[in-house]
């Protein structure tokens, strides 16, 4: 809802992500600081956005999946390891990136609907322990085929990132392919949201009955959102094969899947504003804390050891208090102050 | 043609008989009510047609479920809805997260001709004027009445030949009732609709309806145009809730006189 006196003429005006003049040019700013940001921040904090953008791109294909199609997935971690290793195979066949990069995303879209067509028989529960067995036998799978195929044990190393002739190995240059590529994802995401298959998607997440009495095939539009949110996770793990220049089965976890998914909840099921909040915050509390107890260490004060020990748990609790105070998420909160800035200096509730 | 059940048995999971040789002719053009006590398998003569039974393990087991004369017994519903057959939910099954404006556009969701959508919105509009104020309001937060409003239209949009609606008037005020129905009348008479619905509200749905069917206990007890529904004794002491110029008829009465009559089990 917007505040009174910004209205729209035309239904194009209306579904238009950015609808007022002044979130444009909000926008605009921050897409220039993102652009220059590498100039400003060091090495290492152009690598943990790199980072952080690559883990956006595995969220925002959860966002897909759970928070559109309300089909719970606790196995994006073992998806965006799919795309990992096709991309690390493929680049060993010396495929050039731009094409690794969408052959990737695509086998990870073709193995994920081989576990979304039973997935998507069952409901709630059932269905999260289905996802679980995918993320289960991942590893197994990787470990169990012959090492020349997939490396096995060892894991498998990516050959360095070139885009015609030209070495993306700095931190800051992967910063701006893992940019590119953040960007264009965000882009399809806000528009798959207001296109007719989100809104059966969201309609299936609302009501399955009520979306199948309206012709919705309702089967059809579980398995697609699978499909495409490992698109998305196979994108995120082209992504990281590319970075890492080395993939190996040990890191793509159900730890992982569960950040995932708890990065999602915090930022916001509802929106795809709620992943990249979720992404920022989680990244921005696990990296301070890192840094507080880097700094305790350098110090020779005591605690740092324990501080870098007690992360997890400390994060932990900070996505608990974010839950009990805003359970729809970051992004509900965000909607809120924008609106009460919006119309300010009048009462808000 | 039209829609016409002969002879439906359904059973739930196997062992709970439920329809027990329901027959209702639904001719085209034709309002016709479905009146019964709660639990007299009002709803799954409903499912029965629109091929919902199938999510609660249930199964029409004897007779025909014919659409224009094709048997469309144990279809899924998106065949059914294919066919023309768009069935409104009972109990305001809003698609709570979408807009209004959504929700609409998801009645349309099959249909590929955007200019005829758009023309369909306003034709809609036209008999929900309501509705227009309402379009970028979440589904979730409208009145019970705006919802019911918003669940017929999002019916229409995606052009019935008939129109199956259970239960429009659940939980709404009385003259919310009599306005829908009315509504619900002039969407009939002005688009030529077919339409079968489900009611508790018996006195406003007759008035409405060219032919009613009254269930009980699984069957068909009692069928008749509108006037020998209004007129006829047993129907307005059960479902009509007044009988005759005398007043009410104590309790006691009437519950000897519903023993006298057997069909009501």
């Amino acid at each position: 809802m917007l505040p009174t006196g910004i209205h729209f003429e035309s239904y194009a005006a209306e579904t238009r992500v950015l609808k007022t003049r002044r979130s444009q040019v909000w926008l605009a700013i921050l897409v220039a600081a993102l652009l220059v940001a590498p100039f400003f921040a060091g090495a290492y904090l152009t690598g943990i956005a790199s980072e952080m953008f690559i883990t956006l791109m595995a969220v925002y294909g959860l966002y897909i999946t759970v928070g559109m199609a309300g089909q719970i997935n606790i196995a994006q971690s073992a998806f965006v390891g799919v795309g990992a290793f096709a991309a690390a195979k493929l680049s060993g066949y010396g495929v050039p990136v731009f094409l690794v990069i969408p052959l990737a995303a695509f086998c990870t879209g073709c193995v994920s609907v081989l576990f979304a067509l039973p997935a998507s028989r069952v409901k709630g529960l059932y269905l999260a322990l289905t996802t679980l067995a995918a993320q289960a036998m991942f590893p197994i799978v990787i470990y169990a085929l012959p090492p020349g195929w997939l490396g096995g044990l060892a894991g498998m190393p990516v050959e360095p990132l070139t885009v015609f002739g030209l070495d993306l190995g700095s931190p800051a240059r992967l910063y701006y392919f893992t940019l590119a590529i953040v960007a264009v994802l965000t882009v399809s995401v806000f528009r798959i949201q207001h296109s007719r298959f989100g809104r059966a998607m969201i309609a299936v997440r609302d009501n399955d009955v009520a979306a199948e009495v309206m012709g919705i095939p309702v089967f059809k539009v579980k398995v697609m959102s699978f499909f495409v949110g490992s698109l998305f996770a196979g994108i995120a793990g082209a992504c990281m094969a590319y970075v890492l220049q080395f993939v190996t089965a040990s890191s793509f976890t159900l730890f992982a899947s569960v950040w995932y998914l708890g990065m999602l909840i915090v930022g916001g099921l509802h929106s795809p504003l709620g992943a990249i909040l979720g992404v920022l915050f989680i990244t921005i509390v696990q990296e301070s804390l890192h840094k507080v107890a880097n700094t305790l260490m350098q110090l020779g004060a005591g605690g740092g050891g324990t501080l870098f020990a007690l992360t997890s748990i400390i994060l932990g609790g900070c996505i608990l208090i974010a839950l009990i105070f805003e359970p729809r998420g970051l992004a509900h909160r965000w909607a809120v102050l924008r609106k009460a800035f919006q119309i300010w200096p009048f009462p808000r509730s | 043609m039209g829609l016409s059940l002969t002879n439906v048995d359904v059973v739930y999971a196997g062992v709970i008989q439920v329809l027990r040789s329901v027959s209702i002719e639904v001719p085209d053009g034709s309002m016709v009510v479905l009146l019964g006590s709660n639990g007299a398998g009002k709803t799954t003569t409903l499912k029965a047609i629109s091929g919902l039974l199938k999510a609660e393990l249930g199964e029409v087991t004897a007779g025909q479920v014919l659409l224009d004369g094709k048997d469309i017994r144990n279809a899924d519903a998106a065949t059914v809805f294919r066919q023309g057959v768009v069935q409104v939910l009972e109990g305001r099954k809003v698609l709570e997260h979408l807009t209004v404006e959504q929700n609409l556009m998801v009645g349309a969701h099959l249909r590929a001709d955007r200019g005829a959508v758009k023309a369909d919105l306003d034709r809609v509009f036209g008999y929900f004027p309501r509705l227009p104020d309402l379009l970028h309001r979440t589904a979730g937060y409208l009145s019970g009445g705006e919802m019911q409003m918003l669940l017929v239209s999002r019916a229409l949009m995606a052009r019935p030949r008939i129109l199956v609606l259970d239960e429009p008037s659940m939980g709404l005020a009385p003259i919310l009732v009599e306005q829908l129905f009315e509504t619900i009348g002039r969407i009939r008479r002005e688009e030529g609709l077919t339409i079968l619905m489900v009611e508790q509200n018996a006195r406003a749905a007759v008035r409405q309806c060219d032919y009613g069917y009254i269930m009980e206990a699984g069957r068909i007890v009692l069928h008749g145009t509108r006037e020998q529904l209004e007129n006829n004794q047993d129907v307005k002491e059960f479902y009509l809730g007044f009988s005759g110029s005398e007043g009410r008829e104590r309790f006691r009465n009437i519950k000897h006189y519903r023993r006298r009559k057997r069909w009501l089990g």
